[in-house]
């Protein structure tokens, strides 16, 4: 059997509520400096959270020759544009027409379409009274529909736009699995690489769901944490106190390329992407097993396609949305993976500071496991003062510590059951 | 040339069937499904006809009452998706061998069965649930957001899901393997047929369920491809010189994939083997099309190199022919392209059944799995005048023999998607 390819992480992009690039999301990081406010974007006054870790100053990554593009870009889909043209600028490669064949593009795409703004438009147009009268669209009075929106608001149209801008030719997907959907992406665009489809990846995920109809879903679901009056301790991964997540909003990407070909033109490689596992719960819908089953079997898996054994693992950045369920669940998981380890390898849950990114969640945290094997430094589980007992595991609380990790696993679970873990490896233990 | 993936149980339903066979008989007696619009008032509507399935016999999902009873409350594509993968499991038969493994056994079956699914992601028609509170609202946010818990149900959140069929499917059959929910517009089925493939090539799995699933007959899709011109208000006809659109359908299929090892160690009959995939994007946004069918050439270029065979080899094409101007050209082109003189002939499902958008993929794969082993494809029964700019194509208003056993599947999507799958009759077939 012939040797497998080897995949390098060589360029990373960030636009998250902490920063809209890699270097300020990782100072910020650092810094414990919390992304959470009240927010700003809509009057939430009326909703039992009115929370959340938004994008902060944001503006759209405007070239001239692209300009056009970007109205074709929901609020979440110009994230992901920002940070994959970081991801490919800091990579130091990006897709040439006689490259392009050879790019891939995989992507972890939200669930919402249609912006507010745009379904009030559509109300008081075709449903004055609250329900849809059909009759309506087709009226001699009605407006044509805008080509533009109708394209904008299509699932795969983050991915399209994406593969339009840097003009990537080879495999495209787009990926739903909720919270799990930007680790999941990122593990696919490895193996399109390890299968040869394509030798460049533009790969991670994206997200908002601060806005009216998307915190309504998750408000409805009593979900979110109401602290509203604390925005900054709100999001208190395995904390006795934790009572529900708080939203996020952003987008991670990162270019991922065939290792002796990034070793080959001196990329700078910030970590060997190494494993991927993925499972099912098969358990409830929104609820993970207590024993930690599901997530088990991802870690599990990841490990072993990395070929490592637990006791390697330097970091783990956890799922940790600080709802006593998941964080429960995931430490049962961490114990029964990592056994007399789980005591020794450090923890944080980065939700604690930037919230939950959904789909861009698991893509953006992944990311931050490469910054960790760069910099050698571990960020914090912040607003950690009081751990649940049942959460017993070694979190770095309150300062960032310096350490060399040898290697990081980034963990994500998403409502319907799909978990998944990706493993990365410091490149100085890659032999050749 | 990599290792080829057994198929040994498949399901379908769309508007002319729910099954396999059955749908392919229909095509075959030239039978299309498409009836005025019911599901809404449509008055004055210029494009008044769908494929929408009359009914879903839930009851034949699961035996579980109370999983049942939750799975009613999803939507229509959810259903749809569920329908045809329990038909693809109970098919293949992998519960009983599931059922007769010790302990431990069984556990390893479920934790190395992956789930694929490729879905529409969320339609217009969901967020409707909100309108009431909207009108309520009159534009005051707070208002809005005070009267949700009135009309909106709490769950709505995971009732529109992408990923619901993965979900359930993992809860009916305690299947825990790798998993993904592709939403890539028309090629998420074929995508995630081809990522349920490689995850057995890969030994990350033993077997897969793929699944595509689409319900994309609602008012707001039907207003927007109208004006933009890819609905018809006429029928749809595939590679004619008057075709003037497509018409949307609704339905799902599925397959049981196993690795050759895998079915030949349960004497697992095999329905059809997959030999080769080919994925590939035009970049040119979401609307956009090359006139040269430049990314469906691609793909065909890289699923029969991937199979190890030449375009002599293949039996049939199963186009995506929607029946819409540009694309039905483009794809023309790209199968002349590739196919030269030694082209097989070439037909399209979609002038009977509608295009099933997400689900078009898994719902061709399925059906051209029957028409190897009936050794014939149906012909495009709408076709009347086949459109000079698309010849020389092989194309045809009725049923051709076919010679040979491998088949092959276009798909194309929104944002420049082409997929190309090749499958291939069991070697015991005898067409």
């Amino acid at each position: 059997m012939p040797v497998r390819r080897r995949v390098a992480i060589t360029g990373l992009g960030l636009v998250t509520p902490l920063g809209n690039s890699t270097a300020t999301t990782w100072h910020a990081l650092l810094a414990g400096r919390s992304g959470i406010a009240p927010i700003g974007a809509f009057d939430a006054g009326g909703y039992p959270v009115r929370i959340a870790a938004e994008v902060k100053d944001f503006a759209a990554p405007v070239h001239d020759r692209h300009r056009k593009l970007l109205k074709f870009a929901t609020r979440h889909a110009l994230f992901a544009l920002a940070a994959a043209q970081e991801a490919i600028q800091d990579a130091g490669v990006g897709p040439q027409p006689q490259t392009a064949q050879r790019w891939g593009c995989v992507a972890g795409s939200g669930m919402m379409g249609v912006a507010y703004e745009e379904l009030a438009q559509f109300q008081r147009r075709f449903a004055p009274g609250g329900e849809l009268a059909s009759r309506l669209l087709f009226a001699p009075s009605a407006p044509t529909p805008d080509p533009i929106a109708y394209a904008r608001n299509q699932a795969n149209a983050g991915l399209a736009l994406l593969v339009q801008r840097f003009g990537i030719r080879g495999y495209a997907g787009s990926v739903h699995t909720a919270c799990a959907s930007g680790g999941q992406a990122i593990g696919l665009a490895m193996r399109l690489i390890r299968r040869a489809s394509v030798d460049f990846v533009l790969t991670g995920g994206f997200d908002s769901m601060i806005n009216p109809v998307g915190l309504a879903a998750f408000s409805l679901l009593g979900a979110l944490s109401t602290d509203n009056e604390r925005p900054t301790r709100a999001s208190r991964p395995f904390d006795r106190t934790r009572n529900g997540f708080v939203l996020g909003e952003g987008a991670g990407f990162m270019v991922l390329e065939e290792w002796q070909a990034a070793r080959r033109r001196g990329a700078r490689i910030y970590a060997e992407l190494a494993g991927d596992g993925n499972s099912l719960s098969s358990y409830r819908i929104t609820d993970s097993h207590p024993s930690g089953d599901g997530p088990i079997q991802a870690m599990r898996a990841a490990l072993q396609d990395a070929g490592a054994q637990p006791h390697e693992v330097g970091y783990i950045n956890a799922h940790g949305t600080s709802t006593v369920m998941n964080d429960r669940s995931e430490c049962a998981a961490i114990k029964a993976v990592f056994g007399a380890h789980a005591r020794q390898v450090k923890v944080s849950s980065t939700k604690s500071l930037m919230g939950h990114l959904i789909a861009g969640a698991g893509a953006v945290e992944a990311a931050i496991c490469a910054l960790v094997i760069h910099h050698s430094t571990l960020p914090i589980s912040a607003n950690l003062d009081d751990p649940d007992p049942q959460c017993d595991l070694n979190f770095v609380r309150e300062v960032a510590c310096r350490s060399r990790v040898g290697l990081a696993i980034s963990n994500s679970f998403g409502f319907g059951g799909s978990n998944s873990c990706l493993v990365l490896r410091n490149p100085q233990d890659v032999a050749a | 040339m990599s290792a080829p993936v057994a198929i040994t149980g498949i399901g379908a339903i769309c508007a002319l069937g729910s099954e396999p066979a059955q749908i392919y008989r229909a095509l075959r007696a030239g039978r299309t499904a498409f009836a005025p619009l019911r599901q809404w008032d449509s008055a004055g509507w210029p494009a008044p006809l769908a494929a929408g399935v009359e009914r879903i016999d839930a009851g034949a999902i699961f035996d579980d009452r109370r999983l049942l009873k939750s799975v009613q409350r999803l939507r229509r594509t959810d259903l749809l998706g569920l329908y045809a993968a329990s038909r693809a499991v109970t098919a293949s038969a992998m519960l009983e061998y599931r059922a007769a493994l010790p302990g431990a056994q069984a556990v390893e079956f479920n934790e190395r069965t992956a789930v694929f699914t490729g879905c529409g992601g969320v339609a217009y028609h969901y967020q409707y649930d909100f309108l009431n509170a909207m009108a309520a609202g009159g534009g005051d946010l707070r208002v809005f957001g005070q009267k949700l818990g009135e009309s909106v149900n709490p769950t709505w959140l995971l009732q529109a899901l992408p990923n619901n069929v993965l979900c359930y499917l993992g809860i009916a059959y305690g299947f825990k393997g790798a998993n993904s929910c592709i939403t890539n517009h028309s090629v998420s089925a074929t995508m995630a047929i081809i990522e349920a493939m490689e995850t057995l090539r890969t030994g990350d799995a033993d077997r897969a369920v793929a699944v595509g699933h689409d319900s994309p007959i609602e008012p707001e899709a039907i207003l927007n491809l109208y004006h933009l011109g890819l609905l018809t208000a006429d029928t749809t006809r595939p590679f004619d010189a008057g075709r003037s659109g497509c018409l949307l359908g609704e339905g799902a299929a599925a397959m049981v994939l196993e690795t050759q090892a895998a079915a030949a160690e349960r004497h697992a009959p095999v329905l059809g083997i997959i030999i080769g995939a080919g994925v590939t994007t035009e970049a040119l946004g979401v609307l956009g099309i090359r006139a040269d069918g430049d990314g469906a050439v691609r793909a065909m270029e890289m699923a029969l190199e991937a199979a190890g065979i030449t375009p002599r080899d293949v039996a049939m094409i199963a186009a995506h022919g929607n029946g819409t101007v540009n694309s039905d050209r483009s794809e023309a082109n790209a199968i002349r392209r590739v196919f030269g003189a030694d082209m097989p002939p070439v037909t399209s499902f979609k002038w009977a059944l509608g295009h099933t958008m997400a689900a078009a993929g898994a719902l061709e794969a399925v059906l051209v799995l029957e028409c190897l082993r009936n050794g014939a494809a149906p012909g495009i029964g709408a076709l009347r005048d086949p459109d000079p700019q698309c010849l020389p194509l092989a194309v045809s208003a009725s049923a051709t023999a076919l010679h040979g056993d491998i088949a092959l599947v276009l798909g194309r999507g929104f944002g420049g998607m082409n997929t190309a799958l090749l499958l291939k009759a069991p070697p015991d077939a005898t067409p």
